[in-house]
């Protein structure tokens, strides 16, 4: 198993370098710079900038010239918040997305497969139908609805929380984005769970089970929840990594100062370097959220081995 | 040329000499009594690129270098030029400015803010190493500020010089009477040369930042916040009341609205489009609207096949009932417009035009009359080109549908993202464009770069050589009420090339705790600088 997974992680280093050059290709045939605003810089300003941040080199060289500094672990210099290295922006969101989308999601496990399981084995009664009704919520409202209605109450209404911002991991700030991310997160997790759970309990063995006269807890907690959790771990690597990164709008709804919203002003700012650094962290984090997934299997189920 | 100083020059700076000094900041009105706590949370609408005044560019970053950097002069909440460091000023000549420095000016590290303290500001701005977006903007207006900027001369040739150790002189290149103006922007003010070689690209950070204003950085914490308090070392520290401020970076106009709301912030930054009459009834004693020095306009293409015709772009404009744009459209209480320069502007009247106070079906057959004889049929298709935003679109369908149910014109509408139209517009690949403009400093030229010959700014492609040279003269002029008439020709001369529609001024609409004072509303430029500002007793 060792040997397998250090043979992915070695995996990843050509997927990092396509992914680096594709994006790399990507941002500088869009339309616009760096540079481009309202109020035209002069051509001479425009070329003071451009040697500044080595941009009037051939493409080609400022390629090389990133991928020797990535190396030395340094992810360049920020255009759109010229004060701050790519390294100091990413360093100072990474917790607060870590803590809100790490968090939630671990949140949404625990909920999302309780929920499941409950609504599985009341299948199609009133418990199964007002679970399934929270789960379609969650995924039928957009974030950018439910957030504003969560602010409207708690915020201002109730005056129980803050509207949105930051302080220094002061609970009372993150418990709305996580609240918001939780419940999108419970109805894919909390309907994955059920079906998976339902075809478990419908499989021979379970019969088996149930015809040699087991206990339903032992059936359920023993036997039918570790196959049953296969699918739920497959779309825990993609939920995990949307949940840190395309928290784009939460952190909009709330203020956050997170990776959303440093992706969002990268791209719209053409802060080539910024992009570049996160979509490198955002490589990174999946490969190896996915390479526990792939790890997570061989615990779950005995047929599969490395 | 000191000779030749004709007697309104000298009138003029005895009388701005006479009106500069005492001005104090903060001036709390008898029987407004104070709270306790003087702290005040303020949303910038976006993060500051930079903290150094040098790089700072955006509306925000620029707020903030005010708190925390002052220059030659100031503006007070009324916009009117108040002194900063100088406590005086004197145009000597027609081209040269002195300004006397207070002696009690100090940065935040306890050391005096010195004339050589604002050479060596003035000089790293324009250099090319430092690559200010402005360089070439305030560069041109001193004795060899472009040239430097543009690496063509070493930064000891840019018009700036230490007299002595409170005495600075300011060489301008042609007279520019709008001076004590300009140089209350913090990139043409002093630099803390020894923080700046101490700590390299680091020394804007909290801890490390010295500076000269009212304020001094306490924390920086990008997307969150940045939070300033009252600098002990500032030489007015006794006309200034707030203690601490928190600028908030909120982008979202709807998340600034419910930090308002929800008392976790005193200023929403600008209200979302189409809420400012919702929020005036709900919330009017916190309603702030006042125009400012900024236009919405659309650019014209005069290289464009169809709209190299002037008869086409003035049938065009003609045609747009600015009125209705204004009252029902927008509906913020911004103005109609109907030339380059708007209200509020120094150095040059607000032209119109004859037909604007004309009734609409007059208008609508004398543009019908123009698109004939211009050849143009019915049916014919425009394309307007505008960037991704519910606000423009709405704009943009009223400007379609005037052209369409007066003229007959069809339009195409395109919308892309904000960077793809400010290259489209600077590679002049449109026919017709959004575009707005807001003054970097208050006075004509600043809006005249946008129809001016071969300007950076000029997206129209028009230039007219004639209004051209009447702006050189009336740069040239050292009589004020001169250069006044000669620019206020040229705008006119410029306008009815059509090189532009003009629409309307803008507005700030805004909320702001009604317990926020020294909030004023006749503040041209939208800059208020902390110092002004107090919390009354609530």
């Amino acid at each position: 198993m060792w040997s397998y997974a250090f043979r992915r992680v070695l995996m990843t280093i050509p997927t990092l370098l396509l992914v680096i050059t594709v994006c790399y290709l990507m941002l500088h045939a869009t339309p616009g710079g760096p540079f481009d605003s309202e109020r035209k810089i002069s051509a001479a300003v425009l070329a003071n900038l451009q040697a500044k941040y080595h941009l009037d080199l051939p493409l080609w060289q400022q390629y090389l010239y990133y991928l020797k500094s990535l190396l030395q672990g340094d992810l360049g210099a920020s255009f759109r918040y010229a004060d701050w290295s790519v390294n100091d922006l990413v360093a100072n969101a990474l917790p607060v997305s870590l803590a809100i989308g790490g968090g939630s999601l671990l949140l949404s496990v625990f909920i999302g497969v309780g929920l499941g399981i409950i609504a599985a084995l009341r299948q199609n009664s009133i418990v199964d139908y007002l679970v399934m009704l929270i789960g379609n919520l969650g995924s039928a409202f957009p974030s950018f609805i439910i957030g504003p209605v969560l602010i409207m109450i708690f915020a201002i209404w109730l005056k129980v929380s803050p509207a949105g911002g930051w302080n220094d991991f002061q609970i009372s700030y993150m418990v709305l984005p996580m609240a918001l991310l939780t419940f999108i997160n419970i109805s894919t997790i909390g309907r994955v769970m059920r079906g998976s759970l339902i075809e478990v309990l419908n499989s021979n063995f379970i019969r088996t089970a149930k015809a040699k006269g087991l206990p339903m807890s032992t059936i359920v907690f023993r036997h039918s929840l570790k196959p049953a959790l296969m699918p739920v771990v497959s779309v825990l690597g993609p939920l995990a990594i949307s949940s840190i990164t395309s928290a784009v709008v939460t952190e909009s709804v709330f203020s956050l100062p997170g990776l959303g919203k440093l992706i969002v002003n990268g791209a719209a700012n053409r802060d080539y370097t910024l992009v570049l650094g996160l979509v490198v962290l955002v490589t990174v984090v999946a490969v190896v959220l996915n390479l526990l997934v792939d790890l997570a299997y061989a615990l779950l189920d005995p047929k599969i081995r490395y | 040329m000191k000779k030749t100083m004709t007697f309104s020059v000298v009138a003029a700076s005895v009388a701005l000499a006479l009106a500069a000094p005492v001005a104090l900041a903060a001036k709390v009105p008898a029987g407004v009594q104070l709270d306790a706590k003087q702290e005040l949370v303020r949303n910038n609408g976006s993060e500051a690129e930079s903290l150094d005044p040098a790089l700072a560019e955006s509306v925000g970053a620029n707020n903030i270098a005010r708190d925390l950097f002052e220059g030659l002069t100031a503006t007070d909440a009324d916009g009117k030029v108040v002194p900063g460091v100088a406590e005086s000023w004197k145009q000597t000549d027609a081209t040269t400015w002195v300004f006397k420095l207070r002696k009690n000016a100090k940065w935040s590290d306890g050391t005096a803010v010195t004339a050589d303290d604002f050479v060596y500001g003035i000089r790293r701005f324009l250099d090319p190493k430092t690559a200010s977006p402005y360089a070439t903007t305030y560069g041109i207006f001193l004795v060899n500020g472009q040239e430097v900027a543009e690496g063509k001369k070493p930064v000891t040739e840019v018009g700036v010089k230490a007299i002595d150790k409170y005495t600075l002189e300011l060489k301008t290149p042609y007279p520019v009477a709008f001076m004590p103006e300009l140089v209350s922007n913090t990139q043409l003010g002093p630099a803390p040369k020894a923080a700046i070689e101490k700590y390299g690209k680091d020394w804007t950070k909290p801890g490390k930042l010295v500076g000269n204003g009212a304020f001094m950085l306490k924390d920086w914490l990008v997307n969150s916040k940045l939070v300033i308090e009252k600098n002990q070392n500032y030489w007015d520290k006794a006309n200034v009341q707030l203690t601490k401020v928190t600028y908030l970076p909120v982008e979202d106009g709807f998340a600034d609205v419910k930090l308002f709301q929800s008392g976790e912030n005193d200023w929403v930054y600008q209200l979302p489009p189409g809420t400012y009459e919702k929020y005036k009834a709900e919330l009017p004693k916190d309603i702030r609207n006042a125009p400012m020095l900024g236009l919405r306009y659309y650019s014209f293409n005069v290289k464009d096949p169809l709209l190299k015709d002037v008869r086409v772009r003035k049938a065009l404009s003609m045609v747009i009932d600015r009125d209705i744009l204004s009252s029902k459209i927008t509906a913020d209480g911004q103005v109609p417009a109907y030339s380059a320069i708007v209200r509020g502007t120094a150095g040059a009247d607000v032209t119109t035009y004859d037909w604007a106070k004309w009734p609409m079906a007059q208008r609508v057959a004398e543009a019908k009359k123009l698109l004939a004889a211009a050849g143009v049929q019915p049916g014919t298709k425009i394309k307007f080109t505008y960037n991704t935003s519910e606000y423009h679109k709405k704009m943009a369908i009223f400007a379609a549908s005037e052209w369409k149910s007066k003229l007959g014109l069809n339009t195409d509408m395109e919308n892309m993202e904000f960077k793809v139209l400010l290259k489209k517009r600077h590679d002049g690949d449109y026919q017709i464009a959004r575009n707005g403009w807001v003054a970097d400093y208050n006075d004509a030229t600043s809006f005249l770069a946008l129809i001016q010959c071969g300007n950076d700014q000029n997206d129209n492609g028009n230039c007219n050589p004639k209004a051209d040279e009447l702006i050189k003269q009336g740069n040239l002029s050292k009589d004020p009420a001169k250069r006044k008439q000669l620019l206020t020709q040229a705008t006119k001369m410029i306008m009815d090339d059509y090189p532009m529609l003009p629409l309307l001024q803008y507005t700030v609409p805004r909320l702001v705790k009604s317990y926020v004072g020294g909030y004023s509303t006749k503040n041209p430029m939208d800059r208020y600088r902390n110092k002004d500002l107090y919390i009354i007793k609530h």
